[in-house]
């Protein structure tokens, strides 16, 4: 039987459960002794791997400790379509940016599936563009679409860090990596907290998530919004993500080493010499 | 967007006035350019204001409805956010053109105004759970002359300022609840814009930045920075906008510069709000002939 997606299947009339909860109650809920112990310039452990996805001309996976996981995948350069029948003969090439949430990503209800996030899309763009030699594409297109599995938190900064690694690992001309760390700062006041966790970001009075060029030092995206703070505050914040962004870098560069070792080592044995193929195991 | 097309020598001569601090019309580098605002210009509405930044022409409108609390918050009303970009101001908003142009700003538009001091949403709220006000702020976008986003901001701020929400009172019935509207068309609610922020976008041309970028500024800008500053100097958004990357270095200073210029056109456009609404009855409405 065809099912209505739009349509929710729950009685017309409902509440939140959380509005029953006693306010005491709902306090306890985040474990306030945890909070306090958190070191505010930590980053969450990350794991990254590069080219994963034998479809696509270059993939990346970004995972977080705090649960997030991304999916991101390059296609292109190709012919770039309509753009006015190439009227105006486009000297630069087209990024084009996709971050779609999967139904089961966030906690709660399961949001609309294939719903894209216009404004985060937007943030990915406008964050990739400078680290892409677009100059190098003219009238093609490249295509990068991000995928939240599962957000647990700086669901934004994995995915511009997959997607400069998925770009990388692509072949495609970059001035430089991107590195992004999210930050959010406790309702109650005090220092801003790198990387937060679902549920310290879900509580902040203010986040913001800062993409960086690392060996270049130029910060190629900014998104942030919340309780308003004085300008210090913020600059603060801005350093502290800075500095988060110059510790991932080495990360990253070695996900990527790593798979073009695992590349360079894997495409002789599976043509000739099945005996190098241990060693190549044993090297990822 | 509405962007123009510069040859190389355009851009040069821009870009060498700037690094002198003589912009093409005459203005320094902080300086807006000369801002006509006018409130209460369509009556069928709770609210509006048009505000004219230079060549930018913004008409903004709003329309206070009955609607249901959001379920996690069920003792607020909520602002919704509309941004038409009629095709008078450009071709290429023509049929779905302006749409992406559109939902990026009211999405700017909810992030500014998505924390909890820039407007008492308590206010809005009738019946807890059951009825509450929804403001409907439709954005016309009338004509494009660069730096939309700060007009637009400054439009919705005077056009709240200018808001008026009937009173309702709830009648406790046997049986269920009755609102009833006030007899007196006077009696309204008026909303506290003191904490509303305006958007200041920054825009990065060679080594110093500007405020208020007329179209042609715009082309040679390759990146820019967007804030909202509240009255009292607090930054309650920030963003990056553009193809370019900025040096931490001059987002710094330009978080500065945009806190400094923010409270100035806070003053200045409450003084002129403030100057109209005195005015009373006496005004006398430029509507469009102006």
């Amino acid at each position: 039987m065809p099912l209505d997606h739009r349509r929710v299947p729950g009685p017309e009339e409902s509440q939140s459960p959380l509005l029953f909860v006693p306010s005491s109650a709902q306090d306890g809920e985040a474990p306030p002794a945890q909070e306090a112990s958190r070191d505010p310039t930590a980053l969450q452990p990350l794991f990254a791997r590069v080219g994963l996805l034998s479809q696509a001309k270059g993939s990346a996976y970004v995972e977080l400790d705090g649960g997030t996981k991304v999916l991101c995948a390059v296609a292109g350069p190709r012919e770039a379509a309509g753009g006015g029948g190439g009227g105006g003969g486009e000297p630069r090439g087209r990024l084009v940016c996709e971050f779609r949430r999967a139904p089961f990503s966030g906690r709660g209800a399961r949001s609309r599936p294939g719903e894209r996030e216009p404004e985060l899309s937007l943030a990915l763009q406008e964050a990739l563009e400078p680290a892409v030699r677009l100059a190098r594409y003219p009238r093609a297109q490249l295509e990068v679409s991000a995928l939240v599995l599962q957000d647990g938190g700086s669901a934004l900064a994995a995915a511009l860090c997959a997607a400069g690694l998925a770009l990388a690992d692509a072949g495609v001309e970059l001035y430089d990596l991107v590195a992004a760390c999210a930050l959010c700062r406790p309702p109650s006041g005090g220092e801003w907290l790198l990387q937060p966790r679902e549920a310290e970001e879900r509580a902040a009075a203010a986040r913001l998530t800062v993409a960086l060029l690392p060996s270049l030092n130029q910060v190629a995206g900014l998104l942030g919004s919340g309780q308003g703070g004085a300008p210090d505050s913020w600059a603060q914040a801005l350093r502290l993500a800075l500095d988060g962004c110059q510790r991932l870098y080495p990360l990253l560069r070695q996900s990527l080493l790593r798979a073009a070792k695992r590349a360079a080592t894997a495409e002789p044995s599976e043509e000739e010499d099945a005996a190098e193929a241990p060693a190549a195991t044993t090297g990822t | 967007m509405a962007s123009v097309v510069l040859s190389e020598a355009e851009k040069v001569y821009i870009m060498h006035g700037v690094q002198e601090d003589l912009r093409v019309d005459g203005r320094s580098c902080e300086d807006y350019r000369c801002a006509e605002v006018e409130t209460d210009v369509v009556s069928n509405t709770s609210g509006s204001a048009r505000v004219k930044l230079g060549h930018t022409d913004i008409l903004v409108g709003v329309k206070a409805e009955m609607g249901t609390p959001k379920l996690d918050k069920p003792n607020e009303g909520s602002l919704e956010f509309f941004v038409d970009c009629s095709a008078n101001a450009t071709p290429e908003f023509e049929g779905r053109g302006g749409e992406e142009l559109g939902t990026e700003i009211a999405n700017t538009l909810y992030r500014i105004f998505n924390n909890e001091s820039s407007i008492d949403l308590k206010l809005l709220c009738i019946n807890p759970r059951e009825h509450c006000w929804v403001l409907y702020v439709d954005v016309l976008l009338l004509e494009c002359g660069g730096n939309l986003f700060d007009a637009i901001s400054l439009a919705v701020k005077a056009a709240l300022f200018n808001t008026r929400i009937p009173k309702v009172r709830v009648l406790e019935d046997e049986g269920g609840r009755e609102i009833e509207l006030s007899d007196d068309p006077f009696d309204c609610i008026r909303l506290n814009v003191d904490n509303v922020p305006c958007i200041v976008t920054l825009s990065k041309i060679g080594h110093r930045h500007i405020v208020d970028a007329t179209l042609q500024e715009e082309a040679c800008s390759l990146a820019s920075l967007l804030i909202s500053v509240t009255s009292r100097g607090a930054l309650t958004c920030m963003k990056k906008m553009g193809r370019g990357s900025l040096d931490p270095e001059s987002i710094f200073e330009m978080m500065e510069t945009g806190k400094r210029v923010g409270k100035l056109l806070h003053s200045s456009l409450q003084t002129v709000l403030d100057e109209e609404e005195n005015l009373g009855t006496a005004r006398k409405k430029v509507g469009f002939l102006g």
